[in-house]
């Protein structure tokens, strides 16, 4: 007798570290072997990692930058003791993780896709121009604002024949998308309304991820020129799938949960985004 | 599985977890009675800590001796502003607010779905106020929960839930008061954060409560030290996690001692099946885990299938609980 076997989304699980580098001060790069991750992983959807200290019972919730195979990458901060577990890590040891996670970038338009990074929240993008490169109803641009070190270009440039940044040294992102937007003659002053295309010329979408501040100034921006802003939110979160409630966001749409409603809104429906105009 | 440890090891953490396979056919060998409910084991979720669109791709939500919903209250609540969690050693301090979308939708949407699923369904049942509470337990008597939670012990929301439940006489004259509103059984969920249980479930015990589920969180916070300012934006959560199962088998133990009677459901600070175990030897009829399904959705199966195990070799408490008696 043949019975129905039903077939559940993995739960959490250790992976196998591949490899794990500080590429600056701070910043780890982290190559994780899990196969469901790597088929499944969309741009800006997110795995949680856990530490093995079972003092520390919250997710750390990262983007994933690449997926190669049977393994993925996720390049984020040490900013305390629970990512700084995740630093010195090495090939063979486990890490658990869940994922992947929430509903991340649509990329199903064919677009002119910009991809606007600041910080730790360039990952997501990078994914994103992974998942763009070799489509040709698409082109990714890509620029992104560092601090100081530009440590994820490298990693961008595997999939997009344009990659600019910037640092704090030379201004920031909305500098270079000044300058990307005179080059492709995108005037301002658009109010919000979204630039017609002529006939047979793709949309720009703006795809973004970082600082909130800069977030905001993006969308503010791509509202000025009449661009669609879609933005990957970072919360603080308590399980990252969707039971605990804790990383809302105030949208048009009501109060809505960042990890499995999000990450990724549509700038133009986040409450309290319109004051950044 | 291997047999209780002292102490339960990352390594033997992860092993449990990567050897549990939730599309395996599950034989549940010992069920237990809550007031007269019949749950397949003795295992549910907590209230907060469940949601059902959130697990059922990981899940057979049927397969557990029951589900605690979130508080549903009259009309649909916001809850409070962002931060709503902080970390603190073994747990966390949470504070939501019992954001949920109201009892009409609860009816039309929530239940529906977990009654077609199969799962023993608690409605847990919050309020601002005894009109708040008396209006849910009404709207709900006529539908198809298996039982029903009073949280009057959330010290998220405006002092009515918690003063409510640390105040003996108003809690009698509540229970008392949602007693004939419904012939459902009738947990009430009791808060840890008053000095002495025992008046407060005998007060529960009087009105006509069927169970007692305890215990809620603890009132706590946390500072951001770089800030000077607390960390959550209601200033004050609920402390919940493995750092409250001590004190959450002292108060059930307490009141089993006192009221050998009354049903019990044991929470707080689950991880493992040997931490479940510790309650029904505490007293409890049955558990309901909490923060570990936070950290991993499977976590109320993968412990119920552990304490399912740990029971095979307990033959005399499997049978009380069988019985509806306890430890």
């Amino acid at each position: 007798m043949s019975e129905f076997k039903p077939t559940y989304f993995p739960s959490r699980r250790p992976a196998q570290v591949v490899a794990c580098e500080e590429l600056t001060d701070g910043v780890v790069r982290l190559t994780l072997r899990d196969a469901f991750i790597a088929a499944h992983a969309r741009p800006a959807q997110f795995v949680n990692l856990y530490t093995s200290n079972a003092q520390r019972l919250s997710p750390r919730p990262f983007g994933v930058c690449e997926v190669n195979g049977d393994e993925f990458t996720l390049i984020f901060a040490v900013i305390g003791k629970g990512t700084g577990e995740f630093r010195g890590l090495k090939p063979g040891q486990t890490v658990d993780v869940l994922g992947p996670l929430g509903r991340g970038y649509d990329l199903r338009e064919p677009a002119d896709y910009v991809l606007v990074g600041g910080g730790l929240g360039v990952p997501p993008l990078v994914r994103a121009a992974q998942e763009l490169h070799g489509r040709d109803d698409c082109h990714a641009t890509v620029l992104f604002g560092y601090r100081n070190v530009h440590f994820a270009d490298r990693y961008a440039a595997k999939y997009s024949d344009d990659v600019r940044s910037i640092d704090e040294s030379e201004g920031n992102v909305i500098t270079i998308l000044d300058r990307w937007a005179e080059e492709r003659g995108i005037a301002g002053g658009a109010d919000g309304h979204l630039l017609p295309c002529a006939e047979g010329e793709r949309p720009v979408r703006i795809l973004t991820c970082g600082p909130l501040g800069m977030m905001k100034a993006v969308s503010a921006w791509g509202r000025d020129h009449g661009v669609a802003v879609y933005a990957s939110l970072e919360a603080r979160m308590g399980c990252g799938f969707g039971t605990c409630v804790v990383c809302t966001v105030h949208t048009t749409r009501g109060i809505l949960k960042t990890c499995v409603d999000g990450p990724v809104f549509n700038t133009a429906e986040l409450e309290g985004w319109e004051a950044a105009r | 599985m291997s047999e209780a440890t002292e102490t339960m090891t990352p390594e033997l953490d992860a092993e449990r977890r990567s050897n549990f396979d939730a599309n395996q056919k599950f034989t549940w060998h010992h069920k237990t009675q809550v007031a007269g409910v019949e749950w397949k084991n003795p295992v549910g979720t907590a209230s907060g800590t469940f949601n059902f669109d959130a697990v059922k791709w990981f899940y057979d939500v049927s397969q557990l001796g029951a589900v605690s919903t979130k508080g549903v209250s009259p009309v649909p609540w916001e809850g409070n502003p962002v931060p709503r969690t902080a970390e603190t050693p073994a747990g966390s301090v949470n504070s939501v607010g019992l954001q949920n979308p109201g009892v009409d939708y609860y009816l039309e949407h929530d239940l529906p779905a977990l009654k077609a699923a199969g799962a023993t369904v608690i409605t847990n049942v919050a309020g601002h106020s005894d009109d708040d509470y008396a209006e849910v337990v009404s709207k709900l008597a006529d539908h198809e929960s298996d039982m029903l939670e009073i949280n009057v012990s959330c010290p998220n929301v405006s002092a009515d839930g918690l003063s409510t439940g640390t105040d003996p006489v108003a809690l009698k004259r509540l229970v008392k008061r949602l007693r004939p509103l419904t012939d459902k059984p009738m947990i009430v969920k009791l808060t840890p954060n008053v000095t002495d249980i025992r008046p407060i479930a005998e007060a529960c015990i009087e009105g006509g409560a069927d169970a007692l589920s305890m215990i809620n969180t603890f009132v706590g916070m946390r500072f951001d030290i770089r800030t000077g300012k607390p960390i959550l934006a209601n200033i004050t959560g609920g402390v919940s996690g493995p750092c409250v199962h001590p004190m959450a088998l002292a108060f059930v133990y307490k009141t089993r001692q006192a009221f050998p009677e009354i049903p019990i459901i044991g929470i707080g600070g689950i991880m493992t099946g040997e931490d479940a175990l510790e309650f029904l030897y505490a007293g409890a009829n049955a558990v309901e885990v909490g923060s570990a399904a936070l950290g991993d959705p499977v976590a109320p199966l993968r412990i119920a299938t552990e304490l399912d195990a740990l029971l095979d070799k307990r033959p005399e408490l499997a049978q009380a609980l069988e019985e509806g008696r306890t430890w």
